[in-house]
C-alpha cells in the first residue's frame, strides 16, 4: 500500500473454472470461411488470389505489405468465391476473403520446418516474419518487429498471467502443449540474445505453476515467476515493471525486455516444427450467457455463430458478444464476425443495464489506473472541450484496459469518456 | 435473438455509490444513536426529544426541498430523490448541531445547505463545498443567538478551552481543573459530554472511520493525515511552549471539537476533495494545519468546519496542481507535503509567542472605598444625641438616633412596608474619651438585604480602638457593598458623639 499512490491495478474475479478442466472442442470449418484481411496497423492487403482459384491449407492468399510485412494463409482448402466486407473483431467492416471449403482440408507446407538450435538468429527473424506470427495476446502486433530491433535484451518475458477474465486459451494451451510452447520460448529467447526467459503464470494457478517448473526444470536460463492475480498484470508495461523494476519510454527493450505472449510461443513452435502459419485459433467460448463454456480449436474464418453453437448455443434472448475478453473485447452486434489470427476469446455476456448515478469524483478510476492516468479529470476536462487539460493529463496515454469503468461505483462509462477524450485530442491534431 | 451493443469494459465491481451512501447512513445513524443515548441517560428524555426534532426538521426540510426542485424539474421523482443523497447532507447537519439549537434555525440551515450547497451547483458530486459545513456556517453566522441558553449543555471542552483558557495553558492546576470538569482526557475521548451531537465520541468515530475505510467508503489517509497532522502541530506547540506534561494537549486537540467526526464524514466526502491520493493527502494536511491555526490563533472553536470549508475551496487548485501521470507526480507531492509539515510546524513555532498562556486569576483584593466624614450626604442627615451612660470601667455608652436612608429619602420611595423611621446607634468610648470600644447598632430601619449589612461585625469592627477625635474617613469594606446610605447614617451616629465629645 502506497500512501500516494493507489494499487494501480485490482483483482477481478477470473471465472476461469469454467473451462479450465474441460478437454478442448475441435471445431470443423463449414460451408465457408471468411479470411480477415487484417494487420493491427493496416488494412492494405494485397491479395494473391482470385475468385475461383483452388487453395490448399496454407496456401498464401494476401500479404500486408505496409510497412510492416504479414503474411495471410488459407486456413481450409476449397475455392476462393471473392472478397467480402464483414464486420471484424475490431469493430470495422473490413475485407475478408471468401473461401467455399471442400471438406477435403489438403495441405500445402508454405514453408519448409526450421531447427532453432542450428538456424541463426537472423535465419529465426526472417521465418518468423514469413510464418506471419503475430502477438497472441489480443493485439495481432507482428512480433518479428521485436526481434529485428532487440538489442542489450536481458529478459524474454513470457506472459502466461491471461488476466482478462473467462479466457482460458493460453493456460489449456500450456496444459496440452507445454513440449511446444518451451520450443518456441528458447527460439525466442535466442532470437532475443537474452540471458534469461521468465514464464510469468499467476500466482493463485500454483498447478500450473508446478506444471511448467517441472517442465523446465532442466532448462539452463528459463524459470517460471509467480505473479500477483491482478488486473492488468498481462499488460506489456506492467509486467516489465513487475519483472524488471524499471519503466522505460516506448519499448521494453530500453529496459532490457522483450514480452511475448505464450500463445504467440506455440504458435511459433507450430511453424518452426510443423511448417504450419496461424491458420487456427485456440479460443475460449465462455460467459454467463453460453451453454457450454469450453476452449475450442477451430480454424481461422470460421464465423461465431458456428462457434456458439458448437458450445450449446446461448442460455439467453438478449446477450452481449464479446470478441475477446469481457474487459477489453468489443461487443458486435452480429455473430458473424469470425475466428481470427489473433482472437484468444468469445465471451457472452447476459445483458444486465447499469444503473448509474452521478460521478461523485470518488478518484477510485485514479487509483486503478494502471498508467496512472485521472480518467474522472480526463473526462471532465473532455467535457469541457479543454484540449490543454486533456494533454496535461496525458489522455493519449490510455490504454483502453477499462479498469475506470469496472471500478466505477457510480457505474459510469469512463473508458468510454476517455476514448472520447482520445478522439478530440486526435481530432485536433489533424 | 438480441445482441447488445455496450462499450467495453462488459464487467462491472459489485460495490456501487448506491451502496457506499447507504453504508455511510448507517454509520451516521450509529453516530446519532450513540447521541440520543448520551442525552436521554444524562439529561433525560426532553433532550432526547428534542436531538429527535431535531433531526425530523432537518430531514423534513431536506425532503421538501428536494420534492420541490423535482416537481420543477420535472424529475423523475422516485429516482431523483434515491440518487441525490440529500438525506446525508441532512444527518451530518444535525450531528454537527448541540442539542440546544433552535428548530427554525437549523430548518433554514438544512436549506440552505440543500438548496445553494447542493441544488444549485448542479445536484449531486457538483457542489464545491460540503453543504452540511455550508448549512452550520449560516448557523454560526447568522444565528448566533438561535441557541437555547441551555446552561446544562452549554459548556462544551471546546468551548471552554476556547473562552477560559485561551487555547493554552501551562499551569497544572488549570489544566487539572479543565480535565476534572469533562471527567478527564479518557472521558473526552470516550465522548460522554455535551457537544455537537454527533461530534463527541472520537473513539466510535474512529471505529466506524476504521469500518468505513477498510469497506473502501471513505479513504483511509484523509482522516489519519487530518487527525495525525492536528496531534503533531499540537504536540508541537505544546512543546515550544515549554509545557512540562504535555501528551494531554494533543489529545484535548484531537479529541474535541468535532475535528474526528470532521475527519470521517466531512472532509473524506469525495465530492469537495481532490481525485488522486496525492491530492487528497495534500488536501489533508492543509486542513489540519487550517484547523489549528484557526483554533489557537482565531482563539475559534470551529476550526475544523472553516478548515473543511477553506480547503474545499482550494480543491481545484490542488487538482490543478497534481495533474498528469500520479507516478510522475510522487516527488512534486513529497516537496509540497513536507513545504506544508515545515510551514505548519513554523507557524506553530510563531503561535507559541503570540499566544498568552492562561494564568490562574490571582484572588481579588476585596473592594474597599474610603468614606470622609466630612462627605456632604453624611452632613445632610440630621441625627441627635439621645443619652449616656456612664459604665462602671469609665467608659460612657451614647446613645444616638441618626437618619438613614429610609428616612432621609422616605416620602419618595414607593409603598416601604414599615414607617421611614431613622436608625439607632450606642457607641460606647472608653475613660480617655478617645479610644472607640464599640459601635453597635440598636435599631435598623433601612432597606432590608442592604441596610443592614452595616449590622455585619467586619463593618463595625473597624472602629474598635480608633481614636474618634482623628476618625475623619470610613473604611465601606465589601460587606457592606450596597449599603452605603447606611454606613452614612452610621457615620452620621459617630460625628455627633465627635462633636458632643467636643473635637
Amino acid at each position: 500500500m502506497s500512501l500516494l499512490l493507489g494499487s494501480m491495478r485490482h483483482h477481478i474475479p477470473g471465472y476461469k473454472e469454467l473451462t479450465s478442466k474441460k478437454a478442448i472442442l475441435e471445431v470443423n470449418a463449414g460451408p465457408q470461411v471468411f479470411i480477415p484481411m487484417f494487420a493491427s496497423h493496416s488494412t492494405q492487403f494485397e491479395i494473391l488470389v482470385q475468385e475461383g482459384d483452388h487453395v490448399k491449407v496454407g496456401t498464401k492468399i494476401a500479404v500486408c505489405k505496409d510497412r510492416m510485412e504479414i503474411p495471410i494463409y488459407s486456413s481450409v482448402s476449397g475455392t476462393v468465391k471473392g472478397v467480402q466486407k464483414i464486420m471484424h473483431m475490431s469493430l470495422k467492416p473490413l475485407d475478408h476473403v471468401v473461401i467455399e471449403n471442400d471438406g477435403k482440408m489438403e495441405r500445402e507446407l508454405p514453408f519448409q520446418p526450421l531447427d532453432y538450435q542450428t538456424a541463426t538468429r537472423e535465419e529465426l527473424i526472417a521465418f518468423m516474419k514469413e510464418a506471419g506470427i503475430i502477438g497472441q495476446g489480443g493485439a495481432g502486433f507482428p512480433t518479428y518487429v521485436k526481434y529485428q530491433s532487440a538489442k542489450d535484451i536481458k529478459k524474454l518475458i513470457i506472459d502466461a498471467a491471461e488476466c482478462e477474465p473467462y479466457i482460458t486459451a493460453d493456460h489449456i494451451a500450456m496444459e496440452n502443449h507445454l513440449d511446444e510452447i518451451l520450443v518456441g520460448i528458447l527460439a525466442m529467447r535466442k532470437m532475443a540474445q537474452a540471458e534469461e526467459a521468465v514464464i510469468a503464470i499467476k500466482k493463485t494457478h500454483t498447478e500450473m505453476i508446478k506444471k511448467v517448473e517441472a517442465a523446465v526444470a532442466n532448462i539452463n536460463g528459463v524459470r517460471v515467476l509467480a505473479v500477483p492475480d491482478v488486473y492488468p498484470i498481462g499488460w506489456e508495461r506492467a509486467l516489465v515493471r513487475y519483472v524488471m523494476k524499471k519503466d522505460y519510454q516506448k519499448l521494453p527493450s530500453e529496459a532490457g525486455a522483450i514480452v511475448n505472449n505464450v500463445s504467440t510461443a506455440y504458435a511459433f513452435a507450430n511453424a518452426l516444427l510443423h511448417g504450419e502459419p496461424i491458420i487456427t485459433a485456440l479460443m475460449t467460448v465462455s460467459g454467463n450467457a453460453v451453454k457450454e463454456p469450453v476452449n475450442v480449436h477451430c480454424p481461422v474464418g470460421v464465423p461465431a455463430s458456428e462457434l456458439i453453437e458448437a458450445c450449446g448455443g446461448y442460455t439467453c434472448e438478449d446477450v452481449k458478444l464479446i470478441a475477446a475478453g469481457a474487459m477489453m473485447g468489443k461487443t458486435i452486434v452480429n455473430d458473424k464476425f469470425v475466428a481470427e489470427r489473433q482472437m484468444n476469446a468469445i465471451t457472452v455476456l447476459a445483458t444486465e443495464s447499469y444503473d448509474s448515478v452521478a460521478c461523485m469524483r470518488c478518484g477510485q478510476c485514479c487509483d486503478v489506473c494502471p498508467v496512472g492516468l485521472q480518467p474522472v479529470r480526463i473526462v471532465q476536462s473532455a467535457k469541457a472541450k479543454n484540449q490543454a487539460m486533456m494533454e496535461k493529463l496525458h489522455a493519449m496515454d490510455c490504454i483502453e484496459c477499462g479498469l475506470c469503468a469496472y471500478i466505477c461505483p457510480s457505474r459510469l462509462d469512463v473508458t468510454e469518456n476517455v476514448r472520447k477524450a482520445k478522439r478530440q485530442l486526435a481530432m485536433a491534431k489533424k | 435473438m438480441k445482441f447488445t451493443f455496450s462499450v467495453s469494459p462488459n464487467l462491472r465491481q459489485k460495490q456501487s455509490t448506491k451502496r457506499m451512501m447507504l453504508e455511510l447512513t448507517i454509520a451516521l445513524l450509529i453516530v446519532y444513536a450513540f447521541s440520543l443515548f448520551y442525552y436521554f441517560k444524562e439529561f433525560g428524555s426532553e433532550y432526547a426529544i428534542q436531538a429527535l426534532l431535531m433531526m425530523a426538521t432537518a430531514l423534513g426540510v431536506t425532503f421538501v426541498t428536494e420534492i420541490a426542485w423535482a416537481l420543477f424539474k420535472k424529475e423523475n421523482m422516485k429516482k431523483y430523490l434515491a440518487s441525490s443523497f440529500g438525506w446525508i447532507t441532512a444527518i451530518i447537519l444535525v450531528l454537527m448541531c448541540p442539542v440546544d439549537t433552535q428548530l427554525y434555525a437549523l430548518g433554514m440551515a438544512t436549506f440552505f445547505a440543500i438548496f445553494v450547497g447542493r441544488i444549485l451547483f448542479g445536484g449531486f458530486g457538483q457542489n464545491i463545498f460540503n453543504p452540511a459545513a455550508v448549512g452550520f456556517a449560516i448557523i454560526f453566522a447568522s444565528f448566533a443567538g438561535s441557541k437555547v441558553a441551555d446552561v446544562a449543555t452549554g459548556a462544551t471542552p471546546i468551548s471552554t478551552m476556547a473562552t477560559g483558557y485561551n487555547w493554552l495553558t501551562l499551569n497544572d492546576t488549570m489544566i487539572s481543573t479543565l480535565l476534572d470538569k469533562f471527567d478527564g482526557l479518557w472521558n473526552l475521548f470516550l465522548g460522554w459530554y455535551p457537544g455537537g451531537l454527533g461530534e463527541t465520541s472520537t473513539l466510535l468515530l474512529l471505529v466506524l472511520g476504521a469500518i468505513l475505510a477498510i469497506r473502501k467508503v471513505i479513504d483511509w489517509r484523509v482522516p489519519l493525515i487530518y487527525l495525525g497532522s492536528i496531534f503533531v502541530l499540537s504536540s508541537a506547540l505544546a512543546l515550544f511552549s515549554g509545557m512540562s506534561n504535555w501528551l494531554w494537549y494533543p489529545i484535548f486537540h484531537v479529541c474535541t471539537g468535532g475535528v474526528a467526526f470532521g475527519a470521517v464524514f466531512m472532509l473524506s466526502d469525495p465530492v469537495t476533495s481532490p481525485a488522486t491520493k496525492q491530492g487528497k493527502c495534500v488536501f489533508a494536511l492543509g486542513a489540519g494545519i487550517i484547523t489549528v491555526l484557526i483554533r489557537v490563533l482565531a482563539n475559534a472553536p470551529e476550526g475544523c468546519m472553516y478548515s473543511i470549508l477553506i480547503m474545499n475551496m482550494l480543491t481545484p487548485a490542488i487538482d490543478q496542481a497534481f495533474s498528469g501521470k500520479q507516478r510522475a507526480l510522487i516527488k512534486k507531492s513529497w516537496i509540497s507535503l513536507s513545504v506544508l509539515s515545515l510551514l505548519g510546524l513554523g507557524s506553530m513555532y510563531l503561535a507559541n509567542m503570540a499566544i498568552t498562556p492562561a494564568e490562574p486569576k490571582k484572588p481579588e483584593k476585596p473592594k474597599t472605598e474610603m468614606i470622609a466624614m466630612g462627605d456632604d450626604y453624611v452632613n445632610s442627615l440630621s441625627a441627635k444625641l439621645d443619652g449616656s451612660v456612664k459604665n462602671a470601667d469609665g467608659s460612657t455608652t451614647y446613645q444616638i438616633t441618626a437618619e438613614g436612608f429610609a428616612a432621609k429619602e422616605g416620602p419618595n420611595m414607593p409603598d416601604y412596608g414599615h414607617p421611614f423611621e431613622p436608625n439607632q446607634f450606642e457607641i460606647t468610648i472608653a475613660a480617655d474619651n478617645k479610644t472607640i470600644v464599640s459601635v453597635n447598632v440598636t435599631a435598623m430601619n433601612d432597606t432590608e438585604y442592604f441596610g443592614d449589612k452595616i449590622l455585619n461585625a467586619k463593618y463595625l469592627d473597624q472602629f474598635k480602638g480608633k481614636d474618634i477625635s482623628t476618625l475623619n474617613e470610613v473604611e465601606k469594606n465589601d460587606v457592606v457593598s450596597g449599603a452605603t446610605f447606611s454606613v452614612k447614617s452610621s457615620m452620621r451616629a459617630l460625628l455627633e458623639v465627635k462633636k458632643a465629645l467636643g473635637y
